[in-house]
């Protein structure tokens, strides 16, 4: 028990110094870019009185030591600042495009899973038969792609030739009750199968080889030697074991999601935290890039402490290693 | 266990094929050109609903749309009424008045006043902010004279200053805005009240913005706007907007279209393409306080050695004109000066103002935005034309902010980029040519020039500032303190099923402005 906990705290500690790290990574990074984010709201009359306010008003006439100090005060309190541009809370701003990309990536990684694991144990029980083959070369190609790549090729294919879905936004605002729900979903597909694309390689991968792994395991040979059907030994005593990995690669594979995200959302205009990073670099506006990449960072950090935590509960060995 | 796992699988498998199934379209917004709702493809947010302070183009759109400016531009870009019947100066050009028009109401009844106009200008001079600040410099203080008249009182004589308040700043409620402690920080962003042809009533970020008309407009011809709704859609690129004015889902493209693009909907079935004018243009800046760029023979050699014909017709394909190199343009009918004649394109005479000034071997660095599809498509027709003359530019195309930034810091041989917006000459020659303007980005220094600009700037008249102005121009073409290359005709898209559009010079207004959507209406 006490091991337990301590294992857990731990975790917990590594996380929020991952966190920092990430924050103090972000606010210099983004005050090291070329350009002033005052002359990207600037137009041909600012006054030079009217800059230095300007300045002044964004915190950015401090020293950064002091404006660095004062937003890691800032964000303990839970104040992600105000937007340089829209004259708005950055949480306020950020909450708006949270629930867009927690509905893309969820139905990212629920498809991802859905199909992956049955791939993957396909692959593994036919192990280099033709199907395995194709199965590994499909899911080493996938893994190449790069979502921009495939997110323009699928919008151009079914968004364009065959005009099956929407080629950008969420939902119809028109739309009400199921209606929109139907409108969502028809909007998500395309957002969400060009994350999915990259995604699931490593998924069918991984499932493939641990499962190779297990079933070679003297327990799996005992169940065979019971007479437990083939279908029963992977199915009810090797895949439980063979899901381990798997389960570590959704927290592991998550950063990569967020990324692609980014690039997806931009790509369909979808209105998530991806699509306002995407805009808020443009227009340098500071607090909204620096709130979203804490965002980012707390939902990996949780993520992978969560698969931690949870793969220390299936298997006893990691708490103690 | 064997069947719950199965089930488990089959439910998995049911969910993935509900995601990738084709699920039956909702009514989509938009087309049709019914006069129920006009759908404008755009590819930015609104940043602030403050129209104050917002600046990115989809901010001006909807803004413009709900608050009223004291005046607007014709298509020959000369001032008309909005909210201002009448304007001028005293004759010592120390007070501007304005009367304004007494039928213009906000939406939630409040009439239009004075004391609105006089909020408006009073907030932007004590908090500076905003585009209008910068313009207001010679303002010591406004009053309402009567509910329709107001009254500034001016510091010096500044001919510039009605033309400049009435095209940039929007008139905002006072009894809505001086709520807010700061009227620069309050974001405006729910429950709107304005006095435009239409009202934003629904702000969904990242997708769209639906505005309803008002019921009372007294310069839309019916008194009332003839479309219900105007929508702004946003897409990710103009690419995909084509496409959704293609497959009906918008109506008009807000976004200019790039000349390859135009080119393709020229002929296009049930496209319409409304040409306008830019109010800027596009130009080579050298850098004067470089050598050996400070020498009026190496900007002429410069100048020579650009094939301006070529980059209107091959890069622009067509769509840009020439200004004859001046600084006034063909837009501006008014200020127009034809007597203006390009630099030739001519390589050996390049060469011999090189050698006259005693420079070989000449080697500069230009900078351009490289996300600007036109300037990335001449650059390289720069480079190669300034090659024959034995010149050798170096192309450095930058990130937008780090663009910006060299520029601001004038840390360039050649600067290429092109102004949006230079609507009032007088005004635009003191930021961009006189001693310390704050885009004098060639940092010119002439004394015969800045007396020149002042006098056209304390003039009151457009006839009295013209003589200056035009003389001016002709010392910066003679200078090439600017190397003005083209003004460029923007393409706008839209659907043939509507008509009634009223086009106005540059990218800001277009076809998407107060008196261009208060009379569209449905074709045929």
């Amino acid at each position: 028990m006490i091991a337990g906990l301590r294992f857990i705290g731990l975790r917990v500690l590594r996380g929020l110094l991952t966190i920092w790290f990430a924050v103090t990574v972000t606010f210099f990074l983004l005050r090291l870019l070329p350009g002033d984010p005052v002359l990207a709201v600037a137009d041909p009359t600012m006054t030079e009185a009217l800059r230095q306010k300007l300045l002044a008003d964004f915190g950015l006439d401090q020293p950064l030591s002091v404006q660095y100090v004062g937003y890691l005060g800032q964000l303990l309190q839970g104040n992600m600042g105000v937007s340089f541009r829209q004259s708005l809370p950055v949480t306020e701003v950020l909450m708006q495009r949270l629930p867009w990309t927690l509905i893309l990536t969820g139905a990212a990684i629920l498809v991802t899973v859905v199909l992956g694991v049955p791939l993957g144990v396909y692959a593994a029980t036919r192990a280099k038969g033709f199907a395995d083959r194709a199965i590994q070369i499909g899911g080493i190609t996938a893994q190449s792609l790069f979502v921009p790549s495939v997110g323009i090729l699928l919008l151009y294919v079914f968004g364009v030739v065959f005009g099956w879905f929407p080629i950008g936004g969420a939902v119809d605002p028109d739309a009400t009750g199921f209606a929109a729900t139907l409108s969502m979903l028809h909007h998500l597909v395309l957002p969400c199968l060009s994350l999915v694309f990259i995604q699931l390689g490593s998924y069918v991968l991984a499932m493939r080889s641990s499962l190779i792994e297990v079933l070679g395991e003297d327990y799996v040979a005992l169940a065979k030697a019971k007479g437990v059907s083939p279908r029963a030994v992977v199915w009810k005593h090797a895949l439980r074991n063979a899901l381990l990995p798997t389960t570590t690669l959704v927290g592991l594979q998550l950063g990569t999601l967020v990324g692609g995200a980014v690039l997806t959302e931009t790509i369909y205009a979808y209105p998530g935290i991806g699509r306002a990073v995407y805009e808020s670099v443009g227009q340098l506006d500071f607090p909204v890039l620096q709130g979203a990449f804490v965002l980012l960072a707390v939902a990996v950090v949780v993520a992978n402490l969560i698969t931690d935590i949870v793969y220390g509960l299936l298997d006893p060995r990691v708490r103690t290693s | 266990m064997r069947r719950s796992l199965s089930a488990a699988l089959a439910a998995g498998a049911l969910a993935a094929l509900t995601l990738s199934a084709c699920v039956p379209s909702t009514p989509e917004a938009g087309g049709g050109g019914d006069a129920e709702r006009l759908t404008i493809a755009t590819t930015t947010d609104v940043v602030n609903f403050n129209p104050l302070v917002g600046n990115s183009r989809t901010d001006s759109w909807v803004t413009n749309l709900m608050y009223p400016h004291l005046t607007q531009i014709d298509a020959e870009g000369q001032r008309i009424p909005y909210l201002a019947t009448e304007w001028g100066y005293n004759e010592d050009g120390t007070e501007a008045t304005v009367t304004i028009r007494d039928d213009m109401t906000w939406t939630d009844g409040e009439p239009v006043t004075a004391d609105d106009v006089v909020f408006t200008i009073n907030a932007v001079a004590e908090e500076q902010f905003g585009v209008v600040a910068g313009l207001i410099t010679a303002l010591e203080s406004a009053e309402a004279v009567s509910d329709t008249e107001v009254r500034f009182n001016l510091s010096r004589p500044d001919g510039t200053f009605l033309d400049s308040v009435g095209f940039w700043m929007p008139i905002v409620p006072e009894h809505v805005f001086s709520q807010a402690e700061s009227v620069q920080e309050f974001a405006n962003d729910s429950d709107w009240v304005s006095a435009g042809p239409y009202v934003l009533t629904e702000a969904d970020r990242g997708q769209r913005y639906v505005m309803e008309r008002v019921e009372n407009f007294p310069l839309a011809p019916e008194g009332t706007p003839a479309v219900d709704e105007v929508v702004f859609q946003i897409y990710p690129d103009v690419n995909t907007e084509v496409l959704a004015l293609r497959n009906g889902e918008v109506d008009v493209i807000g976004n200019v279209l790039p000349p390859s693009t135009a080119v393709s909907l020229q002929d296009a079935e049930g496209i319409e393409l409304a040409q306008v004018p830019s109010l800027g243009w596009a130009h080579l800046q050298y850098n004067m306080e470089r050598e050996p760029l400070d020498d009026v023979r190496v900007r002429r050699a410069l100048a020579h050695s650009v094939d301006y014909e070529a980059i209107r017709e091959v890069a622009l394909q067509g769509f840009a004109e020439s200004t004859g190199g001046s600084t006034l343009t063909p837009t501006l009918t008014e200020w127009y000066d034809d007597s203006i004649q390009e630099y030739p394109y001519d390589p050996a005479e390049a060469r011999r103002l090189l050698e006259e000034a005693g420079v070989t071997d000449l080697s500069l660095d230009m900078i351009y935005d490289q996300a600007d599809a036109n300037i990335s498509r001449w650059a390289p027709l720069v480079r190669d034309s300034a090659a024959e003359a034995g010149i050798t530019i170096n192309l450095q195309g930058l990130e937008r902010n780090t663009y910006i930034s060299h520029a601001d810091e004038r840390d360039f041989d050649i600067y290429a980029g092109s102004w949006a917006v230079m609507d009032n000459p007088p005004a635009n020659f003191a930021l961009a040519f006189g001693t310390d303007g704050f885009i004098n980005y060639a940092n010119v220094s002439d004394p015969e020039l800045d007396a020149l600009i002042q006098e056209a700037n304390e003039a009151l008249t457009v006839e009295e500032a013209l003589e200056p102005t035009q003389e001016a121009a002709r010392i910066i073409h003679d200078q090439v303190y600017d190397n003005v290359l083209y003004v460029e005709t923007f393409n706008i898209a839209y659907s043939s099923d509507w008509t009634g559009f009223q086009p106005v010079p540059s990218e800001l207004l277009g076809i998407v402005h107060p008196l261009s959507l208060s009379q569209v209406r449905p074709a045929g």
